[in-house]
């Protein structure tokens, strides 16, 4: 294809065109208004940069052709009659263009977000290396802040968030029996907004004044009197959060709107429980961090004056409203981190414990009851922040009984592992992992919630170690227990069972080692974010930093099954786990339409145990129930349609 | 011949919290404490210890005991568990049951929260000022002048309330022995209740965020007899105008923005 | 705006069973509605601390707002609502006519009352960096401005639309869609101008 053509068409060629003109877009508006409003100088680097860091992804995302359609469809244009030459993947070069395959997006999210686990992990080498002696090491102080600052915001926004959704891209449909999403097209933008995002995080190293070093909270007015790295931070939460909102959009729509016959909300597996749970929490939190960057944004670049309490004409903000708004949206974020991991553990006890899930209403129901409590405790991050105290009380209050909805998924899945027939392999391994790691980490959070003890590890490394029990106990456990799941369903293959024990076995042991004894530092009163510390501190935090890099190593492991395992790996069978719920009814890899006529549900997901039961059945509705007439006897009822 | 798996686990379990209980109550997991707030703290702490060690032996002891007891065993490949659903009375019991510890736990924080914010009629006010980077303490001496030191001098034994302010970004006052944290909020005054008990030198550290700095703002805090903190105030030279008085209304309760006693406003340095 | 694409669907794939009355572009945009009130409540929350919490004086000493005009700008932009409605029933009953007319007068009216706004910001005689309370004067009515600015700019598609032949009583979600999103932008003008203006 001539170059001029390649030029016109959608993909990576009109992409690197648009961007060019985002750019000159960008200096020629910053210039012009300047020029017009008598500011000198008319090129100011700074004013250019913020309308670059939003024009340039705008024209990429358009020059690859994230929204061809709807220009067409906007002005009344015939719009291409939908030849699906943009669906399923046929060689890997169909993962790197505009994909409206939900599958393909799944596995586009999915790989790109352990792209970003793997930079992310990197930079907490790079923390650990700093902080293994006392007294400064070879990062300066700005450099150090900057370190830890991305590693957090690139795990939180780009790992974790967009791996939940990656997994769910893939196997919610297939789990409802839906063709697809509802929108593939706002799929395919929701995807290609995050590479974005995260490679806008990175490039703030190349910044001048260096990477955004405000921690991923970003308190004002210290974010409002950074240097210009600080603005690709604000920018890019906004691209992550715009993809995240419209995920969450697509997810609820297609829940409610594409299941498949006779599959009655509490005839859903528990994967898509606990992801329209997660699509409710991001729909309604997300914007609030959005408003806050965007109050940032207006701070920094337009000299309002939201977070400027300094005494003085014109200073009259409020800096606390800040963290409020901030934490909003990010107290929610931390179960938007965890509820579709608990998802993915229901899937996997059930399979590998080979009983039906103990009390599934209630696991349903504790999911909702902590999406509605999770908006009431936002201020337990602000007990020392020296809001009105009274607000303290309450917010302890519920942050404790959050505890409850949360401890009766534990226990239940506690009841589902009992007399059951365990299948020791390595999703099951991790999920196992996860109950323990993740109870530790909850409660220490318990302990947090406490106010007068909070008073003493607030901002201390005991907060530093409850973030990573929780993050990486929790949620990192169940993303490998899922990946490992569906790593056949997925890729078609099998993956090496013996290195997946070895990598649980070094993550598990290492991951107390590493962030175990971070309890005690942080009693003992060593402060997180900090580039250098008292003498006293040295034992521990060498043996964190040794332990550390071989939790690093044992990731490798992870890497190189993975890697292995998808190119040469024995072919998976469609159904290696006997499960019952419909993505293991279909192929491996399923075919590219998921079903070749919607399935009809006739039972619970997880009927384990009962002779001849069955979820799902490839029939229409009518013959359905004549084929298992004798079976559902036992079928949950499909009571609670949502209409 | 075989116990009941039930039986056996009840058994391990309380063996294992016993032995763990007996471990982690005797970690000395705090800094020596230097106040009657460090105290409270520390009792609060064995409480939540003694409440939590045995939630999390119960959740190590069934996932650990039910990986060993009912693993898979060679030939039961295809076979399936019992086909149990759920047990009503059960799940009641631990809905409930930790709705109780924890309405009690938040009861007991919720007092000791109140003895360590108590105000007391006599106390000593001192004004802290953060900014990037360093803080600063005055005083008011004998003549009513004031006198600012870098760093904290406390008589034992008697209350002070510290008044926070911050010229420029978040700063945050913490003394691990106190047990006592707070931030210095730009616009506001922030209030810190403190009766310290035991003399020493201990380490203030800045534990919000600040800036570059941030890893060097601490500096020092001396508990010393009633006698010496007077001959130390009295050794230091005032500076500045005889008083404006005590802080305003608004210091009294924090969170109360906006009405403070106007400081200079130095930009944040930039580096 | 997705209709037309699950239209297409079905070129492929199996149709997907309906599992809902509701349709999923409506109920997408619902939810999307839902986010863009939590964007106002974010803002409001930065007028509550501002305002209340910080007990400044409102609006900050030495400026005024002029309620009287934009009074008379709110009446225009309710009206906008008023003609969209009509257009929609027009097209239901087949009146090709009401459609066009209708959708250019919401057009023009929001687009009128876009510039008498952006006319206001030129004479009102504040900037944001006054003080807190222009700050936030600014950011909820220029908030509220980018929304009435992609408002318009669906209106737009959707009358371009309605003039090449586009909609018929049995099909108009094309425009139904959009149309919930301006009804939206103008109740949340009513709630910006009484929290900013009036009170
Ligand atoms: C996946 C993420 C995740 C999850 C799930 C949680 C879960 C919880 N978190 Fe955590 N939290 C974070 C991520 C998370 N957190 C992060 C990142 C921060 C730091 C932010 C920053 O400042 O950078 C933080 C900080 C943080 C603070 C602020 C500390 C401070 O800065 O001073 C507090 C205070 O209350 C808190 C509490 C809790 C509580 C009560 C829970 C509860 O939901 C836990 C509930 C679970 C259990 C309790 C275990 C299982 C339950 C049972 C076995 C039943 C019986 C149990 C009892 C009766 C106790 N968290
Ligand atoms: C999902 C979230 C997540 C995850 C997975 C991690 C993973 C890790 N984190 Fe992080 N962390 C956070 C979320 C997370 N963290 C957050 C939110 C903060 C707060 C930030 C703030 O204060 O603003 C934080 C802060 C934080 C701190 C405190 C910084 C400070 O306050 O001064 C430290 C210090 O030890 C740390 C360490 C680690 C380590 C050692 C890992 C390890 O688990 C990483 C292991 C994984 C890898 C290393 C993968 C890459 C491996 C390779 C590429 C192999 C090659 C490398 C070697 C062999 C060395 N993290
Ligand atoms: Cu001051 Cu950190
Ligand atoms: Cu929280």
């Amino acid at each position: 294809m001539a170059l001029s053509a390649k030029l016109r068409t959608p993909g990576w060629y009109r992409a690197a065109l648009y961007d060019v003109l985002g750019f000159a877009f960008a200096f020629g508006l910053v210039v012009l208004v300047r020029w017009l409003m008598h500011q000198h100088p008319v090129i100011d680097g700074k004013a250019i940069t913020i309308v670059a860091l939003i024009a340039v992804p705008l024209a990429f995302l358009i020059g690859m052709g994230a929204a061809d359609y709807w220009f067409y469809w906007a002005i009344g244009r015939p719009t291409r009659a939908e030849d699906h030459s943009a669906h399923g993947a046929h060689t890997w070069r169909d993962y790197f263009r505009v994909n409206t395959d939900h599958k393909v997006i799944g596995i586009q999210y999915t790989v790109s977000s352990f792209f970003f686990l793997f930079v992310g992990g990197l930079l907490a080498m790079l923390i650990r290396a700093q902080l293994a002696k006392p007294g400064m090491q070879f990062l300066t102080t700005e450099q150090y802040n900057g370190v830890f600052s991305v590693h957090a915001s690139l795990l939180i926004f780009l790992f974790v968030i967009p791996v939940f959704a990656g997994l769910a891209n893939f196997v919610l449909p297939l789990m409802i029996g839906a063709p697809d999403m509802a929108f593939p097209r706002l799929n395919a933008l929701s995807f290609w907004l995050l590479p974005l995002a995260g490679l806008m995080m990175l490039a703030s190293f190349l910044a001048p004044g260096g990477s955004f070093a405000a921690g991923w909270t970003a308190y004002a007015p210290l974010s409002t009197t950074m240097p210009l790295g600080q603005l690709f931070f604000t920018i890019a939460i906004q691209l992550a959060g715009a993809s995240s909102i419209a995920t969450a959009l697509n997810f609820l729509v297609t829940i409610i709107t594409m299941r498949a016959p006779g599959m009655s909300f509490f005839r859903m597996p528990l994967l898509v429980w606990a992801n329209f749970s997660t699509s409710l929490l991001v729909v309604i939190a997300t914007p609030f961090i959005a408003a806050s960057q965007f109050l940032v944004l207006l701070d920094t670049s337009l000299h309002f004056h939201f977070f400027d309490a300094y005494v003085g004409a014109g200073k009259n903000g409020n800096v606390i409203m800040y963290q409020h708004v901030f934490w909003f949206y990010s107290h929610p974020a931390v179960y938007i981190m965890m509820l579709p991991g608990f998802g993915i553990i229901s899937e996997i006890l059930a399979v590998k414990a080979r009983k039906p899930i103990f009390g599934y209403r209630m696991m349903a129901f504790s999911l909702l009851a902590i999406v509605v409590l999770g908006f009431t405790v936002w201020a337990h991050h602000m007990f020392v922040s020296g809001m009105a105290p009274w607000i303290r009380i309450p917010m302890m209050i519920t942050t404790a009984i959050i505890a409850v909805p949360t401890g009766i998924k534990i226990f239940s899945w506690l009841a589902t592992l009992w007399r059951g027939v365990l299948h020791m392999d390595t999703p099951m391994l991790f999920a196992l992992g996860f109950l323990t790691m993740f109870t530790l980490g909850g409660i220490s959070g318990v302990m947090l919630a406490m106010v007068p003890f909070d008073i003493h590890v607030s901002q201390t490394y005991f907060i530093v170690a409850h973030i990573h029990y929780v993050l990486f106990g929790g949620s990192l456990m169940t993303i490998f227990a899922g990946v490992y799941y569906w790593f056949p369903k997925m890729t078609g293959r099998m993956f090496d069972d013996r290195l997946g024990k070895w990598h649980f076995w070094t993550t598990f042991i290492f991951a107390n080692l590493t962030f175990g004894p971070m309890h005690y530092l942080g009693m003992q009163g060593m402060p997180r974010r900090v580039a250098e510390y008292a003498v006293q501190f040295a034992g521990w935090n060498l043996f964190i930093s040794l332990c550390s890099f071989a939790l690093g190593a044992s990731t490798l492991i992870f890497l190189y099954n993975v890697v292995a395992s998808w190119r040469g790996g024995p072919r998976a069978a469609a159904n290696p786990w006997r499960a019952m719920t419909l993505e293991w009814q279909v192929s491996s890899p399923p075919p590219i339409f998921n079903f070749d006529a919607v399935p009809t549900v006739v039972g619970g997901p997880y009927e384990y145990g009962i002779p001849g039961a069955v979820h799902g059945i490839f029939k229409p509705p009518v013959e359905a129930q004549k084929a298992t007439a004798g079976a559902t006897a036992f079928s949950t009822p499909p009571s609670q349609e949502s209409h | 011949m075989r116990k009941h798996p039930l039986l056996q686990m009840g058994v391990l379990g309380a063996a294992v919290t016993a032995v763990l209980l007996a471990i982690v109550l005797s970690i000395h997991w705090f800094p020596t404490d230097a106040s009657t707030q460090a105290h409270n703290v520390r009792t609060l702490y064995d409480v939540l210890l003694i409440v939590s060690v045995p939630i999390f032996v119960i959740v190590l002891t069934v996932v650990s005991y039910s990986a060993w007891h009912f693993r898979m065993k060679p030939g039961e490949e295809d076979t399936d568990g019992p086909p149990i659903h759920g047990n009503t009375r059960l799940e009641v019991v631990w809905t409930a049951l930790p709705a109780i510890l924890l309405v009690g736990l938040c009861a007991y924080s919720y007092s000791v929260l109140r003895s360590n914010e108590k105000t007391h009629p006599g106390a000593m006010v001192v004004n802290v000022t953060a900014r990037q980077f360093a803080f600063e303490f005055s005083y008011r001496n004998a003549a009513g002048r004031e006198v600012v030191s870098p760093d904290l001098y406390l008589p034992r034994g008697r209350p002070v309330v510290l008044h926070l302010r911050s010229l420029d970004v978040v700063h945050s006052f913490f003394v691990p022995q106190f047990s006592e944290k707070l931030d210095a909020v730009p616009g506001i005054v922030t209030t810190l209740r403190i009766t310290p008990t035991r003399a020493g030198h201990y380490p203030v550290e800045c534990t919000e965020l600040c800036g570059a700095g941030h890893s060097l703002m601490r500096t020092g805090a001396f508990v010393v007899s009633p006698a010496a903190f007077h001959t130390w105030l009295s050794s230091q030279k005032p500076n500045g105008p005889p008083p404006v008085g005590n802080p305003p209304k608004a210091a009294a309760q924090p969170g109360v923005p906006g009405s403070t006693t106007p400081v200079a406003n130095p930009k944040p340095p930039k580096e | 705006m997705e209709a037309a694409s699950i239209a297409h669907e079905h070129h492929g794939p199996p149709p997907a069973h309906r599992s809902s009355r509701v349709a999923a572009p409506t109920l997408g945009m619902m939810l999307f509605i839902i986010s863009e009130v939590m964007i106002f409540g974010a803002f409001f929350t930065a007028y509550f601390f501002i305002r209340v919490v910080n007990h400044n004086p409102w609006p900050a000493p030495g400026t005024s707002l002029p309620e009287a005009t934009t009074g008379i700008n709110t009446a225009i932009l309710i009206s906008s609502s008023l003609t969209l409605h009509w257009a929609l029933t027009s097209i239901k009953r087949g009146n090709r006519f009401g459609l066009k007319a209708g959708m250019t007068a919401t057009f023009l009216l929001g687009l009128s009352f876009l510039t008498i706004q952006i006319i206001e910001y030129i004479h009102i005689g504040f900037a944001p960096r006054y003080a807190a309370q222009s700050s936030v004067f600014y950011a909820l009515t220029g908030l509220h401005g980018c929304h009435v600015i992609i408002g318009l700019m669906l209106l737009l598609m959707v009358t371009i639309r309605a003039f090449r032949g586009h909609y018929s009583p049995e099909s108009h979600q094309g425009m139904e869609v959009p149309g919930i999103y301006w009804h939206f932008v103008d109740v949340m003008w009513i709630i910006v101008y009484t929290t900013v203006y009036v009170i």
